[in-house]
C-alpha cells in the first residue's frame, strides 16, 4: 500500500488543496455553492498572502528593499 | 447556536463506519436507495451564503476547512467508493437534498460504478528557463550546429550568428517544453483510465521560480498506482538534469472526474 494523501496532508500546500476541492466546479448543485467568482477571489487572497509571506521573509533576512 | 444547514462531504456506495475515526465525530449519513450521503449539520453563522462568502476570504479558516474536507473524504475512500463534493456545498434542508438525490439518482449510480476501484493523481510539471538554456546545445541539434558555426566564424559574423541563436533558443525551448510535456502526459495516460487538463497556475500562486507547463489529473485503477508512481519517478529522473521538475500528489478522491450533468 502506498501512502494516502491524508498521511501527508499536513505537507500539502493550500494551493494543492484548493486546486482539488474548489477548482473543478463540476458538482454545481446545492442551495449554496462556491461560485467561479468566489474562487477567483479566494485565489486573489492566496496570491496576496503568498506575496506578503515573501515580503516577510525578505524582511527577516534583511533583504527588503523598498521598491515604491 | 442552531446547526440546521446540511454540509455535504461525499456520497458513498456503502454505509460508512462513522465510529471508526475520531475525525468523523459529528458526521451523519443519510441513506438513499443504496447511496449514502455523508453530511454534517453546520450553522448559519459560518455557512449561510453571506457568511460563507465572508469566511472564504479568511485563509486560515479556509485552509483548515479545506484540509478537513479532504481528510474526511480520503479516509472514507479507504473503505468505500466515494463521489467527492466540492468544498462548501450546502443544502438548506433535508427535503432539498433528497430532491437532488432523486433528480440525479441515475447519474450518481453511473458515477459510482465508473469510479469504483479507481483513484485520482495530480501532476504538475515545471521548467526552469535558465537551466534549459544552459543545456540547449545538448538538447537541440540545430542549436549545437549553430554553436559550431559561431565558433568557426570571424567576430563580426559570430556576433550576427549569436543574435540568430538567441531567437533559435526561444523557439527550441518552446518546442522542447511542448514535446516533453506532451510525451510525459502520453506515457502517464497509457496507465490511466481518464485524464483531465487543468489550468496552468501563475508563478505568484505556485511560489516557484520555474514555469508551470502541465497541470493534469489522472484517474487510474488503484492497483496501477505503483506503476504510475514508478513511471513518474523514472520520467522525473530523466528530465530533472536539464531543468524540468515534476510534482505529484495522490491518491485523491476523484474530484476531477465527477461531472454531474444538469438534468434536461
Amino acid at each position: 500500500m502506498h501512502d494516502n494523501v491524508i498521511d501527508r496532508s499536513k505537507d500539502l500546500t493550500i494551493l494543492e488543496l484548493l486546486d482539488r476541492v474548489l477548482n473543478k466546479g463540476v458538482i454545481l448543485t446545492g442551495d449554496i455553492v462556491i461560485s467561479v467568482a468566489d474562487v477567483d477571489l479566494i485565489y486573489l487572497g492566496v496570491k496576496l498572502m503568498l506575496s506578503s509571506v515573501e515580503t516577510m521573509e525578505q524582511l527577516k533576512s534583511g533583504q527588503a528593499i523598498i521598491k515604491k | 447556536m442552531i446547526n440546521d444547514l446540511i454540509y455535504v462531504y461525499c456520497i458513498s456506495n456503502s454505509p460508512p463506519e462513522l465510529s471508526k475515526n475520531a475525525l468523523f465525530a459529528g458526521l451523519q449519513h443519510i441513506p438513499f436507495h443504496g447511496l449514502n450521503v455523508v453530511i454534517r449539520l453546520v450553522s448559519e453563522s459560518e455557512f449561510s451564503e453571506e457568511n460563507l462568502k465572508k469566511n472564504l476570504t479568511d485563509l486560515a479558516w479556509l485552509d483548515s476547512y479545506a484540509r478537513e474536507h479532504i481528510r474526511i473524504i480520503s479516509l472514507l475512500m479507504e473503505d468505500c467508493t466515494v463521489i467527492p463534493f466540492n468544498f462548501g456545498t450546502i443544502y438548506n434542508s433535508q427535503d432539498s437534498l433528497l430532491r437532488f438525490l432523486e433528480d440525479y439518482y441515475d447519474s450518481l449510480i453511473e458515477k459510482i460504478e465508473y469510479i469504483s476501484g479507481k483513484e485520482e493523481w495530480g501532476i504538475k510539471m515545471y521548467f526552469n528557463r535558465t537551466m534549459l538554456i544552459e543545456q540547449i546545445d545538448e538538447l537541440s541539434m540545430e542549436a549545437a550546429d549553430l554553436e559550431k558555426q559561431i565558433m568557426a566564424s570571424s567576430p563580426g559574423k559570430a556576433f550576427l550568428l549569436r543574435r540568430k541563436k538567441s531567437e533559435l533558443i526561444e523557439s527550441e525551448m518552446n518546442r522542447l517544453t511542448k514535446s516533453y510535456g506532451q510525451d510525459y502526459f502520453n506515457q502517464l495516460k497509457k496507465i490511466s483510465e481518464a485524464t483531465m487538463l487543468n489550468n496552468l497556475l501563475p508563478k505568484e500562486l505556485t511560489g516557484r521560480d520555474d514555469t508551470m507547463i502541465l497541470n493534469a489529473s489522472f484517474l487510474l485503477y488503484k492497483d496501477k498506482a505503483s506503476d504510475f508512481t514508478a513511471t513518474l519517478n523514472f520520467l522525473r529522473e530523466k528530465c530533472v538534469g536539464f531543468g524540468f521538475d515534476i510534482e505529484f500528489t495522490g491518491p485523491w478522491p476523484p474530484f476531477s472526474f465527477i461531472s454531474i450533468k444538469e438534468k434536461v
